[in-house]
């Protein structure tokens, strides 16, 4: 059994949103639905399902583990090459301040660089169906789906909600 | 559509003015042919830039296959390294601090903040013959005073540069994250290898809630992150190389004024930048008055803010009056640069301040942008007369309790003045040809202004309705 998606185009976003709650009336299930979009609309305006994310948990992590390796770098080293100076302890916090800043952003910056590639879904290799239209304020509403015999009741619901043009894909 | 003679009637007048209206399918393909056709003169710009920043290059490679075995000439180019980091680094700024306040004004300008981000190469390329040159932290047996206490000898050397690459990556980081979407909408639009461009790094783009909710978390990401290494570099690059050169230079308010007034450089640079893209690319329905409205409100306190730091700094010295508080002040105001020391005290502050504190100013655009031009100059003064006499130092002396010799004034050579110009045109010409690649304009977030900004009538007047989403 192939995936098949089609994508519904809409110059408004009123009519896009009611396709959205078509969808979901009609039985389909949050996930195989999206709606795609050239500009940022605030979260929840098609009535979308909004899924969990794990972003900022990557450069909490990449953090930490950055922290923890800057503190054992200074201590390790000013223990190994024990040197007193200026009357202050051999394990001084403020000398090793600098570079346990440093390797903390360095350590979140990659994890975050990581995390992002994770949770966007990017690079996207297989994009599926679009229209350019969406990049000049178009939008489209997306459907995906295992069973062909979804695909008449997904278009009917596109075209009663005032799609101007279907794909399939 | 009523509001759109509501906006065209008050334009060009009022910058309260609500913006006009133009619609998403016309914004994407004004936006993106703004990257195609450039005009002679900015081609003739760009090329005599760009030979500019070569001969800036070569000078650099001269001076130090020249000069490379003593330090105190190396002043006006640590004083570049300063200059350029506060504008390349300060500029993205804008595009980071309104938009985590939600500012709806500054959406159109983000991108051209952000492009700042590349100019950073220029920073790594002037600072990369001073990391050889500067000494290290033990020099005949003695340690000199620095952040640094017992670190390794090169400590300063590897973890600056190290800074200085990483606030470059995240900063072109902060400008990609915001650049996908117009990336997919070259590659819809646009033709070329512009086209092949924009769809190699687009990764993909089909602008789904997932990606358009990331999208917004990663800017915010990359911004924190980006101004918390933008702090620490110039902390570093203040203290590494500035006071740590000089004996007795002991100062804590000197890496925060270094700070501030990077970013008063960085703000003075996006007016500059903003003015002329907005003039020579006919962006004037996209960059409405509010903008630079805004911007001079942001540019004026942050002029303010910098004789508030340089009048802390200086009166401890001042007051102080032991050895190494006069010798300082000789060093840094009265003696060698006192010229300088002037010239940055009225360009930066009190010509600056006259300008933009009038209303009639910061609603127009042709005198901020002046204001903001004698900004840079006066920066660049005032990093001359910081730098410049702090590399002067001898470095049989980095070792003394205080300064007991000032030195002479250092002028410019040939091969510095060639640096400056370098350095400055390497800066232009990045911003320029980084204009050619991606809209200097981002599409989504101009689109993005007219969804949530509608021009209403208001009682008997017009004002501006603006959704702000959490």
């Amino acid at each position: 059994m192939s995936t098949q998606s089609i994508l519904g185009l809409f110059q408004q976003p009123e009519p896009a949103a009611d396709a959205m709650d078509g969808l979901k009336e009609a039985g389909f299930e949050l996930g195989t639905f999206d709606v795609l979009t050239g500009t940022p609309y605030p979260e929840g305006a098609f009535g979308e399902h909004v899924p969990q994310h794990r972003l900022f948990r990557y450069p909490a992590f990449g953090a930490i583990i950055g922290f923890t390796l800057s503190i054992f770098l200074t201590s390790v080293t000013q223990l190994a090459y024990p040197m007193v100076t200026g009357g202050k302890p051999i394990l001084s916090l403020f000398a090793m301040l600098i570079i346990m800043y440093e390797m903390t952003m360095l350590s979140g910056v990659i994890a975050t660089v990581v995390g992002i590639v994770i949770e966007s879904r990017l690079p996207n290799m297989k994009p599926g169906i679009y229209d350019t239209r969406i990049t000049e304020g178009w939008i489209g509403v997306v459907v995906t789906f295992d069973d062909d015999s979804k695909v008449a009741d997904a278009e009917g619901v596109l075209n009663r909600a005032g799609a101007l043009e279907i794909k399939h894909a | 559509m009523a509001s759109e003679t509501v906006a065209a009637g008050h334009e060009a007048t009022d910058h309260h003015a609500p913006p006009p209206q133009v619609a998403a399918e016309v914004i994407a393909r004004e936006l993106v042919a703004t990257t195609i056709g450039a005009s002679g003169r900015f081609k003739a710009w760009a090329w005599i830039l760009g030979a500019l920043s070569i001969a800036g290059i070569v000078a650099l490679i001269l001076k130090f296959i020249d000069q490379g075995d003593d330090s105190t000439k190396w002043g006006y180019v640590a004083a570049m390294v300063s200059f350029l980091l506060s504008v390349a680094g300060g500029a993205p700024m804008v595009s980071m601090a309104p938009v985590v306040a939600k500012a709806n004004w500054v959406r159109p300008v983000t991108r051209i903040a952000s492009i700042f981000s590349f100019a950073g190469i220029a920073t790594v390329i002037m600072l990369i013959p001073l990391v050889a040159i500067l000494p290290p932290l033990v020099t005949e047996g003695a340690r000199r005073r620095t952040v640094w206490y017992i670190a390794p000898d090169y400590s300063p050397h590897f973890w600056t540069t190290l800074g200085l690459v990483l606030l470059l990556l995240t900063g072109i980081m902060l400008f990609y994250s915001a650049a996908l979407p117009d990336f997919a909408s070259m590659r819809d639009h646009s033709t070329g290898w512009r086209q092949r461009l924009g769809k190699r790094l687009a990764r993909g783009w089909v602008g789904t809630d997932v990606q358009w909710r990331t999208l917004r978390m990663r800017i915010g990401m990359f911004g924190t992150f980006y101004f918390l290494i933008l702090v620490f570099v110039n902390f570093l690059i203040s203290t590494d190389f500035g006071q740590s050169l000089v004996p007795g230079w002991r100062d804590a308010i000197f890496p925060m004024y270094h700070t501030v007034s990077g970013f008063q450089a960085g703000v003075a640079a996006v007016v500059i930048a903003l003015y002329f893209s907005r003039k020579y690319m006919k962006l004037e329905k996209y960059v409405h008055l509010d903008a630079f409205w805004s911007l001079g409100r942001l540019l004026f306190a942050l002029t303010l803010l910098w004789i508030y730091f340089f009048y802390s700094s200086f009166i401890v010295f001042w007051y102080g009056r032991s050895a190494n508080d006069i010798a300082t002040l000789e060093l840094l105001i009265k003696g060698p640069m006192i010229y300088a020391f002037i010239g940055g005290l009225v360009l930066m502050w009190f010509v600056p301040w006259w300008i933009l504190i009038w209303n009639k100013v910061r609603r127009g655009t042709g005198a901020m942008v002046v204001g903001s031009f004698i900004i840079l100059i006066g920066l660049l003064l005032d990093r001359i007369r910081t730098f410049v006499p702090a590399w002067s130092v001898p470095p049989e002396r980095i070792h003394e309790k205080w300064l007991t010799v000032i030195p002479d004034t250092y002028w410019p050579t040939v091969f510095d003045v060639l640096i400056i110009v370098g350095g400055i045109s390497m800066v232009a010409v990045i911003v320029m040809l980084m204009t050619r690649v991606i809209p200097v304009l981002s599409v989504w977030q101009v689109q993005e202004f007219n969804l949530l900004a509608k021009p209403i009538k208001y009682i008997k007047g017009h004002a501006t309705l603006v959704a702000k989403p959490d």
